[in-house]
C-alpha cells in the first residue's frame, strides 16, 4: 500500500504529534510504502521513508500554499492519504482529498490544537470542513514510548505495553486503510 | 573601562562603588551585607565575558528584613545588559510556544538613580546546594529544567520575527564560525601548544563534517551558561538567576555546558545525562550533544587562553593548568571516553592549592 502522511509536525520537534508521524511511519514503512509531508527544516530520517519538506521559516499563507502543492503531487501516487490534525495541515489536504480523489484518514493526534479550534469559529470551520472530506477519523492513540531513567529499574512493563498499544493501532490503521480504499 | 582589567583596579572599581552605593540604597529601603562574596576573587576576569560591566551584591530590605540580589551598573553597556535581562525574563513568559513557563527571582525594584541603574530580587533561599543533593535528585533537577528549555522550539516566520528581536539568534553556520574564532586566537597565543593545536584542527574538522547535524537541531531555547551557580532550587522549583544567556540555538548547547562543568564537578552525573540521550533520542541527537561539547570546550579552553595575559602568580599558574584540564576533556570527548579520574584529581589538588583564599570564599555557596 502506498500511505502519504501528511503531518504538522515532524522531528526534531519535540511536541506531539511530532513523535507520533515519525514512529507511525517507521512502523507503517516495514510492510508499506510511506512518503511524508511535513512542515520542517531539516527532518530525521527514517530508512526507507521518503520525507518532503515544506520550509516553516516563510510567511504563513506561502507555506500553506507550499504544502498543498507538494501534497498534491505527493497524493496522486498514493492510494490513501493519513492526515494528522493541525490547522496547517487541515485545510490543504481536504483540497488535496478533493482534488484527487484519494481517500483521506484523519487522526486526531494533536488534542491541543484540536481544543484551540474548538473556541475559534474560523478555525473550527475549517477543521469540521477537513473532517467532513474524511472517509474515517481515528482518535485511538497508542501510548508515549516510556521513557529510560539511569537510576531506575528498566521499565520492562511498561514497553510491554507500548509495544502492544502500538501493534493495536498498527492493526486498527491497517484495518481502516484496507476499507477505505 | 576596558575588558584587561587588573585585580587591583577592580577591587579600586568596586571599593568606589560599594561606598558611591550604600547612601543609595539606603534611600531606597535597602541595605548591603558586609560580605561581598560576588565581586572577589576571579570575578574581575570574567569581565569580558560578560554583557557590560557590573556589580552583583546581596542585601537586606529593611522594612522585613528579607535576602535581596542587587544588580547595578553605571555603565551603559551594564545597563544595556541589565535591561536586556530583563526584556528575556518578561518576553519569555509571553511567548505563546514557551509551553512552560520558567520560574524568576521576583523583582523588586528596577529603576534609573542618576546615572545608575539598579535591579532588585528576591534572594532564592535554598535548602542545600544543587551540588550537595543527591545524585538521582541532581539528575531529575536538571533533565527537569533541559526538557522546559526544549519545549520553547522557534521554528515558524512568526517565531523567529518575535524572538529575534529580544534573543540572540545562532544557526549552524554562527557556531561553525565562533569555533573557528577560537581556534584561530588560541593558534596566537599558545603558538607552542601543538597537542592542543592538534586537537582543536581535529575538532574544527569534526564540527564541519556534521555541520546538518548542527542545524538540525538548532531554534531551541537554550540557556547558553546553565551551570548551578546561574539557578537556584528551592523544593522542587528551579528559579533562574540569569536571564542573559538564554538564547535560541542548538537544543544541547545548553546541556553540553552542564555536561563539561559536570565532566569536573559530578561525573557521574554527566554520564547518567548522556545514558539518558542515548536511551531515549535519537543517535543524532547523541551526536548533536556531542558536537556541542566540543564548541563549548573549544571555548572554554579560548576563555582560559584569554586570560593568562591579564593574571600573574599562583592565578596565572591555574589558568595554565585548567587550559591542560579542558584540552584533556576535549581529548575524551573527541575519543568518546572519559576523562580519567587521576587527571581530574591532579587538576582538583593543584586548584585547591592555587585558588586564593577571597575565591575559595567566592565558590562556597556558588554551587
Amino acid at each position: 500500500m502506498k500511505i502519504v502522511l501528511a503531518t504538522p509536525l515532524y522531528p526534531p520537534e519535540i511536541m506531539e504529534p511530532a513523535p507520533y508521524s515519525k514512529e507511525v511511519a517507521k512502523r507503517l514503512s516495514l510492510e508499506n510504502e510511506v512518503t511524508i509531508v511535513a512542515y520542517a527544516h531539516l527532518p530525521e530520517t527514517i530508512s526507507g521513508v521518503r520525507i518532503l519538506t515544506i520550509e516553516k521559516h516563510q510567511p504563513r499563507f506561502i507555506r500553506l500554499f507550499s504544502y498543498f502543492v507538494t501534497l498534491l503531487r505527493t497524493a496522486h501516487a498514493g492510494d490513501v492519504i493519513y492526515a494528522v490534525n493541525g490547522i496547517s495541515v487541515e485545510l490543504p489536504v481536504a483540497l488535496v482529498a478533493l482534488v484527487t480523489r484519494r481517500p483521506l484518514v484523519f487522526y486526531i493526534g494533536d488534542m491541543a490544537a484540536h481544543e484551540r479550534t474548538k473556541r475559534d469559529p474560523i478555525l473550527r470551520l475549517i477543521e469540521s470542513f477537513a473532517f467532513s472530506c474524511a472517509k474515517k477519523i481515528v482518535t485511538e492513540a497508542p501510548l508515549a514510548r516510556p521513557e529510560i531513567l539511569p537510576f531506575e529499574p528498566h521499565p520492562e512493563k511498561a514497553f510491554e505495553a507500548y509495544e502492544a498499544s502500538w501493534n493495536s493501532h498498527l492493526r486498527h490503521l491497517i484495518h481502516v486503510f484496507n476499507h477505505v480504499i | 573601562m576596558s575588558s584587561d582589567i587588573t585585580k587591583d583596579t577592580w577591587d579600586a572599581y568596586c571599593a568606589k562603588e560599594l561606598r558611591v552605593l550604600g547612601p543609595i540604597l539606603q534611600k531606597l529601603g535597602y541595605v548591603l551585607d558586609t560580605e561581598q562574596p560576588h565581586i572577589t576573587g576571579e570575578r574581575y576576569l570574567m569581565e569580558a565575558a560578560t554583557n557590560g560591566r557590573k556589580l552583583i551584591l546581596l542585601g537586606r530590605r529593611m522594612k522585613d528584613g528579607i535576602r535581596v540580589v542587587i544588580k547595578t551598573t553605571p555603565d551603559p553597556e551594564g545597563m544595556r545588559g541589565l535591561e536586556h535581562e530583563r526584556d528575556c525574563r518578561r518576553i519569555l513568559q509571553k511567548i505563546n510556544f514557551a509551553y512552560q513557563i520558567f520560574l524568576s527571582p521576583e523583582e523588586l525594584l528596577f529603576v534609573k538613580k542618576g546615572k545608575r541603574l539598579i535591579a532588585i530580587q528576591r534572594f532564592i533561599e535554598q535548602e542545600s546546594t544543587f551540588i550537595a543533593r543527591p545524585l538521582k535528585e541532581q539528575f531529575a533537577l536538571s533533565l527537569k529544567a533541559f526538557k522546559a528549555q526544549e519545549a520553547a522550539h522557534a521554528t515558524t516566520y512568526g517565531h523567529k520575527r518575535l524572538i529575534s528581536r529580544t534573543f540572540g539568534f545562532m544557526d549552524g553556520r554562527d557556531y561553525l564560525d565562533n569555533f573557528d574564532k577560537f581556534v584561530k586566537n588560541i593558534e596566537r597565543e599558545l603558538p607552542e601548544e601543538s597537542q592542543l593545536q592538534r586537537l582543536l584542527k581535529k575538532a574544527k574538522s569534526f564540527l564541519l563534517d556534521n555541520r546538518e547535524t548542527i542545524e538540525k537541531y538548532n531554534g531551541f531555547l537554550t540557556h547558553t551558561d546553565f551551570v548551578p551557580h546561574n539557578f537556584r532550587v528551592k523544593g522542587h522549583d528551579i528559579y533562574l538567576l540569569d536571564h542573559s544567556s538564554l538564547r535560541f540555538g542548538n537544543k544541547y548547547e545548553g546541556w553540553a555546558r552542564f555536561v563539561n562543568w559536570m565532566a569536573l564537578y559530578n561525573p557521574p552525573l554527566a554520564e547518567a545525562l548522556i545514558a539518558y540521550v542515548g536511551l531515549n533520542r535519537t543517535p543524532e541527537e547523541s551526536l548533536s550533544l556531542k558536537l556541542m561539547r566540543i564548541y563549548r570546550l573549544g571555548e572554554i579552553i579560548w576563555y582560559y587562553t584569554s586570560t593568562l595575559k591579564k593574571c600573574s602568580g599562583n592565578l596565572h599558574l591555574l589558568n595554565q593548568e585548567r587550559v591542560r584540564l579542558w584540552t584533556n576533556v576535549l581529548e575524551a570527548v573527541l575519543n568518546n571516553t572519559e576523562v580519567s579520574m587521576e587527571i581530574l584529581d591532579d587538576y582538583r589538588q593543584k586548584r585547591d592549592v592555587l585558588r586564593g583564599e577571597d575565591e575559595k570564599i567566592r565558590q562556597k555557596d556558588l554551587h
